[in-house]
Formats: C-alpha cells, sequence, structure tokens
C-alpha cells in the first residue's frame, strides 16, 4: 500500500512539473534563439547540432569539477547556481521547440486526408514519453544539479529528434507549413 | 541586401580576412574582441574598410560577421580550463598581466559587447557565466603566486 503511495506521490509531482512546464512554455512560446542562432537554425537541423553541442557543455561535469578544484567554495556554489539555472532555461527551450512543432503539426494535420493514424498514435505517445522524461529531467536538474541529468538529457534529445523526424515523415502534405513556420520565426534575424 | 550576396564572394572575403588578418592575431579571445570591434552597435554592422575596397561593403560585413559567429561558437563551447589559457594568452599578447586585465574585465565586462547580435539569450549567459568564472580562478591563480612568492623571501 505504501509502495503504491509512492508512486502516485512522484506520478503527481511529476505531473505537476510537467503542467508548470508547459505552462512557463506557453508563456514564452516558441524560442528558437533560446537554444542557438538565427543562422544555425535557420539550417536543416541546424538546431540539433547546436542543442545536443549545448547540452553537452552545459551537462559536463569537467567544468564544476574544475571550478571546484581551483576556485573557492562559494564560487563554486554560484557558478553551480548558475549552471543549474541554464540548464533549466535550455530544457524549457528545447520544450518550447518540441510544443511548437507538435502545435504545427496538428495545425498541418487538420483536414489532411493523408493521415494515417497509427503514425499519429505512436507520435501522440512519444510526445507524452518526451513530456514526462523533460519533467523528471526538470526534477533532477533542479534538485541534484545538470551532470545528474546529463544522461536523460541524451534520451529527451534522441526522442525530440526522433518526433521531428516524425511529423515530417507522416505528413508530407503538412511538410510546407511546418517549414514555412519554422523560417518565418528565424527570417527576421538573418 | 544579403539576399543578392554570392556566397562564393563571402566565402572569398572570409578566406581572405582568415588569411591576412586573422590568422596572425594569437588566440581565439583576441580573435573575437577584434571582429566585435567593427561592428557598428547602432546597426550591428560590420565595417573594415580594406575588405570593402577589394570586395563590396556587403560582402566585407557578411563576411566579418561569419567569422565573428564562428569565433564565438569555438569559445562558448571551450571548458573553462580552456577558457583560462585563452584568457592568459590574451592578457599576454595585449602586454598586460593577467591580474590587470581580471581588474578591467571585472568591471568593464567587454565580454558581453562581443556577443554576435544573433545569439540566443541561453547562449549569451552560458559564455558570460563561464568567463566570469575563468576570470574569478585567474585572479585566484594571481594571488596563490603572489603569497607563494611572499611565502619564498627570506624572514628577517
Amino acid at each position: 500500500m505504501s509502495v503504491l503511495a509512492y508512486f502516485l506521490l512522484a506520478a503527481v509531482i511529476i505531473v505537476s512539473v510537467c503542467l508548470l512546464l508547459s505552462r512557463r512554455g506557453g508563456r514564452r512560446d516558441f524560442d528558437w534563439e533560446g537554444i542557438g542562432t538565427g543562422q544555425e537554425t535557420s539550417l536543416p537541423g541546424g538546431w540539433d547540432s547546436l542543442a545536443s553541442e549545448l547540452s553537452a557543455r552545459i551537462f559536463d561535469p569537467e567544468d564544476l569539477n574544475f571550478v571546484a578544484s581551483e576556485a573557492s567554495r562559494q564560487l563554486t556554489r554560484q557558478f553551480r547556481r548558475e549552471r543549474t539555472m541554464l540548464a533549466l532555461d535550455w530544457l524549457r527551450a528545447v520544450r518550447g521547440q518540441v510544443n511548437h512543432l507538435i502545435r504545427a503539426h496538428l495545425r498541418a494535420a487538420r483536414g489532411n486526408a493523408e493521415l494515417k493514424p497509427a503514425e499519429e498514435i505512436k507520435l501522440g505517445f512519444e510526445f507524452l514519453v518526451f513530456q514526462l522524461t523533460s519533467g523528471i529531467l526538470y526534477l533532477v536538474i533542479w534538485a541534484f544539479g545538470p551532470p545528474r541529468a546529463a544522461k536523460l538529457v541524451g534520451y529527451s534529445l534522441e526522442l525530440a529528434g526522433q518526433m521531428r523526424k516524425v511529423t515530417e515523415d507522416i505528413l508530407p502534405a503538412g511538410r510546407p507549413v511546418v517549414a514555412d513556420l519554422m523560417d518565418s520565426k528565424q527570417e527576421p534575424k538573418s | 541586401m544579403h539576399g543578392e550576396l554570392k556566397h562564393e564572394d563571402v566565402e572569398a572575403a572570409r578566406r581572405d580576412l582568415a588569411d591576412r588578418t586573422l590568422a596572425k592575431i594569437r588566440g581565439d579571445f583576441a580573435r573575437l574582441i577584434y571582429l566585435a570591434s567593427m561592428r557598428d552597435y547602432n546597426t550591428g554592422e560590420y565595417h573594415h574598410e580594406g575588405l570593402a575596397c577589394r570586395f563590396s561593403e556587403s560582402v566585407a560585413g557578411r563576411a566579418i560577421g561569419s567569422c565573428h559567429h564562428d569565433a564565438f561558437r569555438r569559445l562558448v563551447l571551450y571548458s573553462v580550463k580552456q577558457l583560462v589559457e585563452e584568457l592568459e594568452l590574451y592578457a599576454d599578447s595585449n602586454c598586460t598581466t593577467a591580474s590587470e586585465l581580471v581588474r578591467v574585465w571585472e568591471k568593464l565586462q567587454p565580454y558581453r559587447i562581443a556577443v554576435p547580435l544573433e545569439c540566443g539569450p541561453v547562449v549569451a549567459r552560458f559564455f558570460a557565466s563561464n568567463i566570469r568564472a575563468a576570470l574569478a580562478i585567474l585572479q585566484s591563480r594571481q594571488l596563490r603566486a603572489r603569497r607563494e612568492e611572499l611565502s619564498a623571501l627570506p624572514s628577517p
């Protein structure tokens, strides 16, 4: 019974974090610039490379270990705090990208005769898993710091990449819509 | 304006800038500061008279912007340890001491305006945070070295 209660509590916490993140993500809307630069995101798949490169740097324990070995405790604490905030902002930006992608996909899917229900269900499931993973990731980063969350970050990015591919593969007619939406967000920067 | 630029022209201008100027500058920090200094703070456009004469104003601007972006991208992906080394190299090549560099940079924070215009806020904050940490480490190294020097002196 107590095990079930713990599971329920954990589920409630994760769902709450997911909801909180979704609301924040909604307020910020979609922000490619939160991750990379206009030039990079205008390239096909550009955000994937910079997002993963930046995540490798943010979540790498090397910097924290180096600062801890060279600087005072106060500076190390401050550096760790800054990295945690950055990691959380990074995660919000990635979620914003995925949410935008899904919204664009839904818009394109409406009234599309070529829809494949099985693929749509698969995409919906992947989206749910991504929301859950990123909710857990948010908690892990907040509680233990970015280095402890490194493996989960890789998994989340992999899921985000998969969803991007699936949205492009299963809805050929929707592709231009998605591309237009992405371009319209990037154009002003060039 | 940029839409009419030929990719080959911009590439040629980039190569020209890299070979004639950037190759002679020691370290990515010095390159970043140099490239950022060619940017007009009001318009965000880059200007380089020599390069504009050889190519055109717009091609030169695009090429400098691209080099600036590359230099920044390299530095942003450096570890804090590498940044400390880069800062030491930068101080050394500018004939100043590391402690003087730390003192001035902590006040002026020139690294904030060396960030490319199209850079996102998370990346800019990540860069600034790393530089601040690298400066603090450089400062603590200086203090440690001075203390060791003092302790090595024979007591009267």
